[in-house]
């Protein structure tokens, strides 16, 4: 008995030991200065990395393969492994999972959100704004792109690889169909779908299952009324949801709800299926972005109603105090730099990438993230195509900044759900700005200390 | 006693697997437990906090019970299908003359499809726009006004969660249990039925009593197996609307994983590894005792 006893008492401390040791395994930064962005050094080729959660398909890693072959003819023995999660949840845990084992790749994606600021503050980022500088591009980028990246701080340690804007797409036969006009702001959206509810249409299709979609509609109405400073005041404890802008956001979330506004059943319809029952003729709105273009905008659209296809930008309010060309206009997931790997190879792969990116990737008929190229219509686009296109030069310069990218990961997670029970009316407006309240108090202070 | 080469070759045997299971098993629960007295995101120093994280859970933490009662009900659910169906199956196959082993594959087939396939299968199945095939059933049947969106009802979703773990593994108990209803000695039910018991009294007092003891065992797998059920929820809902799905299992995930707090994620594994071995005492307690008395 006293046998196993001692025994299990070695076994005890051998785990503790093990314990301690994969504990501390974890923080340590790395040894980089960030801002030294322009390292001596010889350039020896090798493979680098970057851990990425974009599309495999797309037009990003389309175009960075072709830029990394490019380079890799004069530059033999280097290649550019992508390893992408599309899936962003996955892909946030792979991210962090490896920050905390202090194993990121040379390359990584993260949005600007307080994991990703606490790496920047440990140094683990290469200063973005000084590295684009010293390549000589900053200035090729569009301003909005930029700031989308930066932290609150105004700092800058991602840089952007995309440019889109978010718009409601509708289907004109529909709105004729039920005599109902283009909401002139955001207050005529709850009439709006009643009318097209009465004629039997599903007003607005939401991919719910993946719940950035509808904390869109979250950030809208407080965009318009109080502009984009307000979450940033919120997600610090700072604002209130309990304040009158909160409230009114809350109350015309509400009304949506009552409205019935999204299809019956939204919380487990996908992102392919939202969309699908747009395209199909089902549903009279769609709330997407440019990254849609190809779907929504050429003749891969069901010719029944590629005719009828339109779109508008987000409404304003009565009392406005932001613009109506000011909306979503996100530059995608950043791309951060990792200092502790960052040497004359990065550097010199990235001159060549990011002053080649453009070119390659307009040609591809996106939206690139700088001024300096013109975006290649395909085809068989649509004219809404070239419309969408011409739009990106009128974006004003205030940015409605998506909130699943400012809250803290705890109360974005509870937004999330709770803005689901908000709109099945399983919660009322009360209950939900008490309970978010509650849950950013406790956790956004802290996260943003 | 074995003989002293017999003993060192048992222990040569013994120790790699058991060395295995410790670093596998064992060294991740003591590596919870002591991540749990702390506050850490990965990457900031870790900071000791004592008892505060289990202070949290048990009185500050909403969320929590409402993922431990929602555990409870997908357990019943998972419990219900998996050994009730287990048990009835098994039965009725002891009576099949032909096509056993047939049907045995028919039923053991959703064990070895991969989870992430049952899961959009079921996404399906519950789909209301475009209908899927509960729904069109529904429809077809005449009771269209019955037509839900299955997975997005706060009322049914945990129900509708819990089914396809349920279904997915009653092929797996009712093998286990075929297997001991086979070993039976069938003297003993003759004898039985030649005294006059009905069907239910040789069921209740000679089969059952014989496979008591593989019933506890198959009750232990399935009750720890559905406590740490967490793949078909997680890829169904995700846990919603709200929290009307949501399992100790995914909030955990979540709080690691999204909120980047490993500190009390590993409180809720700690509660979870605890709820396990007090499920597994309590099985042991109720079944042994009846089988005693």
């Amino acid at each position: 008995m006293n046998k196993t006893r001692t025994r299990l008492a070695l076994a005890a401390t051998v785990a503790t030991i093990g314990l301690l040791l994969s504990g501390c395994s974890g923080g340590s930064s790395g040894s980089s200065d960030p801002t030294d962005v322009s390292p001596e050094g010889e350039i020896v080729p090798r493979e680098i990395s970057w851990l990425l959660s974009r599309p495999s398909d797309g037009g990003v890693i389309t175009a960075m393969e072709q830029i990394a072959d490019e380079y890799a003819k004069d530059h033999p023995g280097f290649a550019l492994n992508l390893i992408t999660t599309p899936d962003r949840p996955s892909y946030i845990q792979k991210y962090e999972t490896l920050a905390a084992a202090n194993k990121l790749p040379e390359l990584f994606d993260t949005d600007a959100t307080p994991f990703a600021q606490k790496l920047a503050s440990q140094g683990t980022m290469m200063d973005a704004e000084a590295l684009l500088k010293d390549l000589g591009v900053y200035d090729d980028y569009r301003p909005a792109a930029l700031n989308y990246q930066r932290f609150d701080d105004g700092s800058l340690y991602m840089v952007p690889f995309e440019f889109q804007l978010e718009f409601f797409w509708y289907n004109k036969a529909l709105f004729e169909q039920a005599g109902v006009e283009v909401p002139k702001t955001l207050d005529d959206f709850p009439a709006m779908c009643t009318k097209l509810r009465a004629a039997g249409i599903t007003p607005i299709a939401l991919d719910g299952q993946d719940q950035w979609p509808l904390e869109r509609y979250m950030a809208y109405y407080p965009f318009r009324t109080a502009g984009p400073d307000y979450v940033q005041q919120l997600k610090k404890g700072d604002a209130k949801l309990s304040d009158a802008t909160g409230e009114q956001a809350v109350q015309w979330l509400s009304d949506l709800g009552s409205a019935g506004c999204f299809q019956d059943g939204f919380s487990s319809t996908g992102y392919s299926d939202a969309q699908a029952s747009f395209t199909s003729g089902k549903a009279a709105v769609y709330n997407i972005g440019t990254w849609e273009l190809n779907s929504l905008a050429t003749d891969a659209l069901d010719p029944s109603v590629r005719d009828d296809i339109d779109y508008f930008t987000l409404p304003v309010t009565a009392d406005s105090v932001t613009a109506a060309n000011e909306y979503v206009s996100p530059s995608g997931i950043g791309m951060a730099v990792n200092a502790k790997t960052y040497d004359p190879l990065v550097r010199d792969f990235l001159s060549f990438a990011l002053k080649r990116y453009p070119e390659v990737y307009a040609a591809t008929g996106a939206l690139s993230p700088t001024t300096n190229v013109q975006t290649t219509i395909p085809d068989n686009a649509t004219p809404l195509y070239q419309r969408a296109v011409d739009q990106a030069n009128d974006v004003g310069e205030k940015t409605a900044m998506p909130w699943d990218t400012q809250l803290d990961p705890t109360s974005n997670t509870r937004l999330q759900q709770e803005l689901t029970l908000l709109l099945q009316g399983e919660v009322d407006p009360d209950e939900f700005i008490s309970t978010m309240d509650g849950v950013i108090a406790d956790n956004g202070p802290k996260a943003f200390q | 006693m074995l003989p002293q080469r017999s003993r060192l070759s048992v222990l040569v045997f013994l120790l790699p697997p058991l060395a295995l299971y410790g670093i596998a098993v064992l060294l991740p629960i003591f590596q919870s437990l002591f991540l749990s007295f702390f506050d850490w995101d990965g990457i900031s120093p870790m900071l000791f906090v004592g008892f505060e994280n289990y202070i949290r859970m048990f009185t500050g933490d909403t969320v929590f019970w409402i993922a431990f009662r929602n555990t409870l009900g997908y357990v019943v659910i998972c419990l219900v299908l998996q050994l009730g169906g287990a048990l009835i199956v098994a039965s009725l196959l002891t009576l099949l003359r032909r096509g056993r082993e047939v049907v045995k594959t028919l039923y053991i087939l959703p064990a070895v499809i991969s989870t992430v396939a049952i899961a959009f299968l079921f996404q399906r199945i519950y789909s209301l726009d475009p209908e899927g095939l509960i729904n069109q059933v529904l429809e077809f049947i005449g009771l269209g006004n019955l037509q839900n969106a299955w997975l997005s009802d706060v009322g049914t979703v945990l129900a509708a969660v819990s089914v396809p773990e349920g279904w997915r593994f009653t092929g797996l108990y009712m093998l286990i249990i075929y297997a001991a209803l086979l070993a039976v000695p069938a003297e003993l039910e003759e004898a039985a039925k030649l005294d006059g018991a009905s069907w239910w009294q040789t069921f209740w007092r000679i089969r059952f009593p014989y496979i008591r003891p593989v019933w506890i065992t198959t009750t232990i797998i399935a009750t720890t197996n559905a406590l740490r059920g967490f793949d078909i929820p997680y890829l169904l809902t995700n846990g919603g609307p709200g929290q009307s799905s949501e399992l100790l299992t995914t909030y955990m995930y979540k709080t690691a994983f999204t909120s980047t707090n490993y500190g009390y994620a590993s409180t809720i594994s700690v509660f979870v590894v605890v709820e396990c071995l007090v499920a597994v005492g309590l099985i042991f307690l109720l079944l042994r005792r009846k089988a005693d008395a």
